[in-house]
């Protein structure tokens, strides 16, 4: 009798199975990786610093993904699903980035990197925050009201 | 609930067959991309928190450079270690369930829970010392060692997302406990069942490459 969702995809999938040494493989090669990236992260490399510590990240989520994970094992939508997943956010990154990096220079956050203006009073001081530091009413009962951001 | 038809013999353990599917392959066929859906909506779900980090990257450099040389290092990479390691057990626990041995699965996951606790306590640690100094999100900061623009969105965005997480690997813990004891007393995953041992170990994998992500971004660069 065929049933309409009658498929031999899954004989292609997850069927062979191998040792766990590959495991333990993909674990060494991983702690490798950790290990560059924290030596290469605390020389604060000025330009390409950001790139190498996501390549190295990129290439460790992709080893988990494909052993770990079995996608390398399986076919059709399973890697489809993955795959239009990381498009996605790829497009999501890139799109507000490349908003704010050709924004009309006044219309990005005064005290930011890209703004002429002045940064407004953002209060973080322990005796100064809106809420004279949230967490430690204690020690702004003394101390003035701390004026609103702006009133300056 | 999955039930399992005991056999005489007790090794052949099979999971019921829902009427809908053609055969127990396509079955686990669904299971699996229905598990695969899901985990792409959690990537997606992290991924507004890597666009929130890197508008404000890109806005204040500075105080992004300051906010990561602040956070403790060594304590980040130990965590990453421990997740990495961790994430090993839980695919060598598929891997036993493969052979049927429930022990070593029960086993492995006993491990990748450990390691997640472990992980929870150093971060609890991290956060603590957080609290104390006052470098905390938005208007509850007040550290007075780094004053700059946007110093206080960086630990929105380092609490934020590493609040997420965390709470991800409460319920990962939750999930791959309820494997762990099934391992235990039931002991009936074995090579035509194991869907419920890879779905989950699925889901902690999910939890580890997030943070292979989120440790370089916050804690290095």
């Amino acid at each position: 009798m065929a049933i309409a969702n009658e498929s031999h995809q899954e004989e292609k999938n997850m069927h062979e199975h191998h040792g766990a040494g590959r495991y333990w493989l993909i674990w060494g090669v991983l702690l490798v990786l950790t290990v560059v990236t924290v030596v290469t992260g605390r020389m604060h490399l000025p330009s390409f610093g950001l790139l190498l510590a996501l390549v190295i990240a990129t290439v460790k989520g992709t080893l988990v993904a494909l052993y770990f994970m079995h996608l390398s094992e399986h076919r059709g939508a399973n890697r489809i699903v993955f795959g239009v997943s990381i498009v996605f956010v790829v497009l999501m990154l890139a799109i507000p980035m490349a908003d704010l990096g050709t924004r009309f220079r006044g219309a990005n956050p005064p005290g930011s990197q890209y703004s002429d203006l002045q940064p407004p009073d953002i209060g973080t001081g322990a005796q100064r925050g809106r809420f004279g530091g949230g967490l430690r009413p204690h020690q702004t009962k003394d101390t003035p009201e701390t004026p609103e951001p702006g009133h300056h | 609930m999955q039930s399992s038809a005991h056999t005489a013999d007790g090794t052949a353990n099979v999971p019921r067959l829902a009427e809908h599917f053609a055969s127990l392959e396509v079955q686990n066929h669904a299971a699996r991309l229905g598990m695969w859906l899901f985990l792409a909506t959690e990537i997606l779900l992290f991924a507004g928190l890597f666009v929130c980090y890197g508008c404000y990257r890109f806005l204040f450099p500075e105080a992004w450079a300051a906010g990561s040389r602040s956070l403790d290092l060594t304590m980040g990479t130990v965590n990453t270690i421990v997740l990495i390691t961790s994430s090993l057990t839980a695919a060598l626990a598929v891997h036993y369930a493969k052979e049927g041995k429930n022990k070593m699965v029960g086993v492995m996951f006993a491990l990748t829970l450990v390691m997640a606790l472990g992980f929870l306590v150093i971060k609890y640690f991290e956060y603590a010392h957080k609290f104390h100094i006052g470098t905390l999100p938005g208007r509850y900061y007040f550290y007075e060692g780094m004053q700059m623009p946007g110093i206080t969105l960086y630990f929105t965005v380092y609490f934020c997302s590493t609040a997420l997480h965390a709470l991800h690997v409460v319920i990962g813990m939750t999930v791959l406990a309820v494997a762990m004891v099934r391992a235990f007393k039931k002991k009936d995953f074995g090579p035509n069942n194991y869907t419920m041992v890879e779905l989950g170990s699925m889901y902690w994998h999910l939890v580890d490459l997030v943070w292979i992500f989120l440790f370089p971004m916050l804690y290095l660069v």
